[in-house]
């Protein structure tokens, strides 16, 4: 029940972040006025990721993964409310660097909760499930949302997304209060 | 009731954001390609027929509005631009009306570009008299810069002009040449859309012909007698251009020239004369790039410049694609900085002493970042109003890489005004499309005719219906 749950998060998240990831370069495009300040933006990002790296991976094993999981969920979700505002290259530069260490904590703990709960024998097949659905998630969601900006602005699709978001987090609130993720054999 | 708590602060987040977004959405910041003048017009109307556009005329008369008219926008100078003006684009406005192939000549709606215009004639073995070394702009803009080229043969655009007609501000139509309303002849060519709109144009072409391209390395004090004794007194020669280093080491010294020689053969034309389409541009893009680092930049990016123009000695070429240069490799776009055209010119007879003044006023200018200087040839021409050939000039065309804030603005109007001054100290002038550094003082010194050409704006325009910043800024 539990890991249909983290199942049904990732899909979730996956599908909130995949909505606003190419709107999320436009918007970087057309704040900066240059290709080389595309390129800082992308190089930020993955370097405050490499750097969060270690300590992420310290910290989730003595904090536990929910409580990244809730993290990473909230902080999307307000960081999201930011972007629309965002008009000067300094401020996308500044997203930029929260954004990686989100990411950070996303794709760490979405592996640490993967690598805690698959049997070593079956690892392929589970997390090749794993992967069904959470893809399924991310390509219904931009699919739907290529047809959305006719009808909604770029602006409230980052209000969405971040609702999402929002949503999310609750999911694994909800979590917290029962049992633990990992797989009882 | 840790979830509730969550709720509220998110939905207190959450609205506050909405609210942050929206104030952006009412005000908007308003900003042009060059970035370095960044005006708002109340409208901008692209028109494709004489019908609206005298309509656009007749309105803005009607509500005492400023007309501004815009080809490419190339101009640098604000002349396309008037605050709170009306903003007459003219590039729909470009269908060829009419060629003669007998008597070489076709006329054309002033919005078509050269590029159109070439396309056009080429089949006929045709080819334009004069344009810019690039042919992206419209005719209308060329004629109220009075651009010049490479040919040595053909100088200002004015001189293969033979009629126009203009629509006034009264919104009525004449026709203009040297003959009929000839004080509007030579103050609209190079009147930089003051008197009114210019509908279309009938211009004198020439055969296409097939070059033989040879270049050559030269000290700048060598140049004036090479170019006197091998390009002026050989007629064979047609066109010539001609570049001195920026680079250090060699600066304001090294120069090497391209002369354009009529091929022996002119059989040969129909295997050249496939009108080229913009090459592959990486490399001289790199290059220049790199220019706009360094010193070290600057050296590579004149060493390519030198290889490149030894590797072409020999080639042959046909007469319009001489006249259609890339231009996308310099194509610019940088968060704080932009890029300037200046244009100096000099009598041929002083060119030695000149530079070596330029040399003189730069030398301590370590912030001033210049990356190019051509050089053309275009002789003694009076006929414009505003014209810059008072002499036998040598034209230099000069590429600025400058910042876009006030220091940098400033730091680049007051090296610019020297040189200017150096400009004019050697009995030159300067071309006026460019950003509204000079004072106005170097503009009545540069244009002796300045007054008269003010004077029969007023008369021609006295309500100022078309109106830009270069008028608003120099007239008296």
């Amino acid at each position: 029940m539990n890991y249909k749950r983290f199942v049904f998060y990732q899909g979730t998240v996956g599908m909130a972040a995949s909505m606003i990831f190419p709107f999320y370069i436009l918007l970087i495009k057309n704040v900066g006025t240059s290709y080389s300040q595309f390129g800082w933006a992308y190089g930020i990002f993955s370097l405050t990721a490499a750097l969060s790296y270690p300590l992420i991976g310290k910290f989730t094993d003595k904090a536990g993964d929910k409580a990244f999981l809730l993290f990473y969920s909230w902080g999307m979700a307000l960081i999201l409310l930011a972007f629309p505002l965002a008009y000067e290259i300094w401020h996308v530069y500044l997203l930029q660097i929260i954004m990686g260490l989100l990411g950070a904590v996303q794709k760490n703990t979405e592996k640490t909760v993967l690598a805690r709960y698959v049997t070593k024998t079956t690892a392929g097949e589970e997390i090749g499930n794993y992967h069904v659905w959470t893809s399924i998630g991310a390509a219904t969601a931009v699919i739907a949302t290529g047809y959305l900006v006719d009808f909604l602005t770029i602006g409230s699709i980052f209000y969405l997304a971040s609702l999402i978001f929002a949503w999310s987090g609750f999911i694994i609130m909800k979590m917290e209060k029962n049992t633990s993720l990992y797989n009882v054999e | 009731m840790k979830r509730f708590f969550f709720i509220i602060l998110y939905a207190i987040l959450f609205g506050l954001s909405l609210q942050a977004f929206n104030f952006k959405l009412d005000h908007p910041i308003a900003e042009d390609i060059s970035r370095l003048m960044p005006v708002k017009m109340k409208a901008i109307k692209a028109e494709d027929s004489e019908e609206a556009i005298k309509k656009v005329v007749l309105e803005a008369a009607k509500n005492d509005d400023h007309i501004s008219i815009a080809g490419m926008q190339h101009s640098q100078g604000g002349q396309t631009l008037y605050p709170n003006g009306i903003l007459l684009d003219m590039k729909q406005y470009d269908k060829i009306l009419d060629l003669d192939v007998k008597e070489k000549r076709i006329t054309v709606q002033s919005g078509a570009t050269w590029a159109v215009l070439q396309e056009y004639i080429n089949p006929y073995g045709l080819a334009l008299k004069v344009s810019q070394s690039q042919n992206i702009f419209t005719i209308g803009g060329s004629l109220s810069v009075n651009v010049h080229g490479r040919d040595i043969r053909h100088h200002a655009l004015i001189e293969t002009v033979e009629s126009f007609r203009l629509l006034n501000a009264k919104g009525q139509i004449l026709t203009v040449s040297r003959k009929e309303n000839s004080e509007l002849f030579y103050s609209v060519i190079g009147g930089y859309g003051l008197f009114g709109v210019i509908l279309d144009v009938t211009l004198q072409l020439t055969d296409d012909e097939l070059y033989k391209i040879k270049t050559k390395s030269l000290h700048y004090d060598e140049y004036t007698s090479y170019f006197k004794r091998d390009v002026l007194q050989n007629d064979d020669v047609k066109m010539h251009l001609a570049r001195i280093s920026v680079a250090p080491d060699s600066y304001l010294d090294e120069m090497y020239v391209t002369d354009y020689y009529r091929a022996n053969d002119q059989t040969q034309l129909s295997n050249y004369n496939t009108l080229k389409r913009e090459t592959i541009i990486a490399v001289p893009k790199f290059f220049l790039g790199l220019s706009r680092y360094n010193d070290w930049g600057k050296k590579r990016f004149w060493e390519t410049q030198e290889t490149y123009t030894a590797n072409i000695d020999g080639n042959l070429i046909s007469r319009n694609n001489v006249m259609r240069s890339d231009s996308a490799f310099m194509d610019y776009s940088h968060p704080s900085k932009t890029e300037v055209l200046q244009e100096y010119f000099v009598p041929i007879d002083q060119f030695a002493d000149y530079i070596d003044d330029l040399r003189k006023t730069l030398s301590d200018e370590k912030e001033f970042n210049l990356l190019n200087i051509t050089i053309r040839y275009v002789e003694h021409n009076d006929e414009s109003l505003m014209s810059y050939a008072k002499d036998d000039m040598f034209a230099l065309v000069m590429l600025i890489n400058q910042g876009t804030d006030n220091e940098s603005k400033e730091n680049t109007g007051r090296v610019i005004r020297n040189m200017i001054n150096v400009t004019l100290d050697h009995n030159g002038s300067y071309y006026l499309p460019y950003y509204g550094y000079p004072t106005k003082t170097q503009l009545f010194e540069a244009y002796p005719r300045t007054d008269e050409f003010f004077r029969l704006k007023k008369k021609y325009d006295p309500d100022n219906r078309f109106m830009n910043l270069f008028y608003k800024e120099y007239h008296p």
